[in-house]
């Protein structure tokens, strides 16, 4: 995990670290831990029999698609956003809509609710892109703020306040995943791919360009990367597993309501992104654990329960500033800006 | 209709604008964005309205000693949760103000309660008609009082040694330190400043609505965010205009449209206004550094 990163005396990084994204850093351990990870969690609901630990970790199945979505847009070009539930509920509804109303199968509708919130990033992305800093933070929460509004006056459409309910299972090739058995395996499975895709276009010429733009944009833009190009791209993707999320949850709960969206678990997933470390992807599968752990361990003294959580976020930062995951490069190199 | 939705709008706005301050000064200077100002100013509020509604303090007693709790508090959660990532980036102070406000939060709910209480009327009901509009008491004091706060304030960052102090800190903090301007006193006093008059725009906004509930404070820190951002983030004066505009903007929303619509209205608005200024309205271009 420790590469060596050359600094000269102005604090700048000398010459690209080989992997900027810190994980896999050394190819075959790195291999070897994901692997045993992987293995462990395939046994785990085997030993578990739990059906109260079992949902946890299906919510943090979902929770981890959406910080792993989140963590690249906020990791890997440094936009905050803070609307990320409004597309988690636009997978949602997608889902909700196309399976209770429409009959559709599960798979290919996954496919669609990824590419329709894909879709909508992507439209939200073009003045996202044009504003600058802490702007972006606002209209990425009105953004959040106003679906969440729309959904609940949409009576015909979305079923207002109540939502969608009697959302079917999904089948496939006849087998129907019911059990909590099942969708720990559904979970593990688009936790995996969500995983592996962004971890792929992290390490590919994409995710150099995009670390680029964190690092200083007007140095990227220099370097003749369209900035505006890659900080659309990244939203989009980054957004578009949101709806995967989304759609997993549809089918999970088999109802879903607008309070299901509201800035709060915005919030929840921003701070899984950041103390989990911002641009290390396997720190938001841990900030996303972290926090719903916590969360339900502490249930019984209900009303300590933001105390306890706010306490972790901050004993958390004041102790590792680049989150549990986070490297200390990204952390360096974002000291010459204060 | 129009005027008095205007005068609604105005007043509103006054109280907005006292919350806003606090929230666009800690920006200007330490470039936060301080999610737990609004917890901050309600804990205050709070602690003035048990002071004055169950031991029948006198209010300016009772809003003055509330002003003391919430300036502390907000110095306290300075020295805690912000100081130490004062270098760190921006994201990370963000998220442990988050985590202030989370804990702030549950203090007023285990002091307080979730639910919603009533805020005994400050003023007696009496409307004053003028022009034929009706103005109520509350809603002219809130008025000339946050006109003078506000000008007091002004007049303190412009004349007072730390006030000067305080607008040198927004400029440039490295050289102030040179200057010989204590850097961490200065900035908790500017916590405080803006805990205190966050905690007066609490006491009002309460007051003219009659009922005190702990979301308000969340609800605080975002229309503090929405003004700041309308106006230009940092951008004192801004504040004030975006606190208008929102101000306006909702209660004209509210009585023409429906009041569900508020926040949806303001915050499309917000990004319309996003789109051809993207620095807010008095919002200054800065040049880029390589």
């Amino acid at each position: 995990m420790s590469t060596k990163i050359l600094v000269n005396e102005k604090g700048l990084p000398e010459t690209l670290p080989a992997n900027e994204t810190g994980y896999l850093s050394n190819k075959r351990t790195g291999i070897l831990i994901y692997a045993s990870l992987f293995a462990v969690s395939l046994f785990l609901p085997v030993m578990i029999t739990n059906e109260y630990i079992l949902r946890i970790i299906i919510m943090v199945w979902i929770y981890s698609i959406l910080a792993l979505g989140l963590n690249f847009i906020v990791g890997f070009t440094g936009l905050l956003s803070f609307g990320h539930a409004a597309f988690y509920g636009i997978g949602s509804y997608v889902t909700a809509i196309l399976m209770a109303q429409y009959g559709f199968n599960f798979f290919p509708v996954l496919a669609v609710s990824w590419g329709v919130t894909f879709i909508f990033g992507f439209l939200l992305g073009l003045p996202v892109v044009r504003i600058r800093g802490d702007y972006l933070v606002l209209v990425t929460l009105a953004f959040g703020e106003i679906f969440r509004l729309v959904m609940q006056g949409w009576q015909s459409l979305a079923g207002g306040q109540m939502g969608i309910v009697g959302i079917p299972p999904p089948s496939i090739f006849g087998f129907r995943i019911i059990s909590n058995f099942h969708f720990y395996y559904l979970g593990l499975a688009l936790t995996v791919f969500t995983f592996a895709v962004l971890g792929f276009l992290a390490n590919s010429k994409i995710g150099r360009a995009m670390i680029a733009i964190r690092e200083d944009e007007l140095a990227a833009s220099a370097m003749g990367i369209n900035t505006a190009f890659y900080k659309l791209l990244n939203f989009a993707i980054g957004t578009g597993f949101a709806g995967i999320a989304g759609s997993f949850l549809a089918v999970y709960l088999s109802a879903i309501a607008p309070s299901n969206f509201t800035l709060g678990e915005s919030v929840l997933m921003i701070v899984m992104v950041i103390v989990g470390g911002m641009g290390s992807l396997p720190g938001s599968i841990v900030g996303a654990a972290v926090l719903l752990f916590a969360t339900e361990l502490f249930r019984s003294v209900y009303q300590y329960r933001l105390l306890i959580i706010g306490l972790i976020m901050v004993v958390v930062l004041l102790w590792r500033p680049q989150g549990i995951m986070g490297l200390e490069a990204w952390q360096r190199s974002k000291k010459k800006r204060s | 209709m129009f005027f008095q939705q205007l005068i609604n709008g105005v007043s509103l706005g006054a109280i907005y604008s006292l919350i806003t301050i606090g929230y666009s000064m800690v920006y200007g200077i330490m470039k936060l964005m301080n999610f737990a100002h609004g917890d901050v100013y309600m804990f205050g509020a709070f602690v003035s309205f048990t002071l004055f509604a169950t031991y029948k303090m006198n209010i300016l007693l009772a809003a003055l000693l509330g002003m003391l709790v919430g300036g502390l508090l907000a110095a306290i959660v300075e020295i805690f949760a912000y100081r130490r990532l004062r270098n760190e980036n921006r994201a990370i102070s963000m998220i442990t103000a988050l985590g202030a406000a989370y804990i702030i939060q549950n203090g007023e709910e285990i002091f307080w309660g979730v639910e919603l209480q009533r805020f005994p009327s400050v003023f007696s009901s009496d409307t004053i008609h003028f022009l034929g509009l009706a103005v109520s008491t509350v809603q002219l004091f809130t008025l000339v009082f946050s006109v003078l706060l506000l000008i007091a304030f002004n007049m303190f960052l412009n004349y007072n040694k730390t006030g000067k102090a305080i607008l040198c800190l927004a400029q440039d903090i490295p050289t102030t330190s040179l200057m010989g301007v204590p850097i961490n006193r200065t900035i908790s006093i500017v916590y405080a400043l803006g805990g205190m008059l966050g905690v007066v725009g609490g006491i009002l906004y309460a007051s003219a609505y009659n009922v005190i509930t702990i979301t308000m404070g969340f609800s605080g820190t975002i229309a503090a965010f929405t003004a700041a951002v309308f106006g230009g983030i940092g951008n004192l004066t801004g504040a004030i205009l975006g606190s208008l505009i929102l101000g306006i903007v909702q209660s004209m929303v509210g009585a023409y449209i429906s009041t569900s619509f508020r926040d949806v209205v303001s915050f499309s608005l917000l990004i319309l206004i996003l789109m051809v200024r993207p620095r807010g309205i008095l919002g200054e271009k800065t040049v880029e550094k390589v």
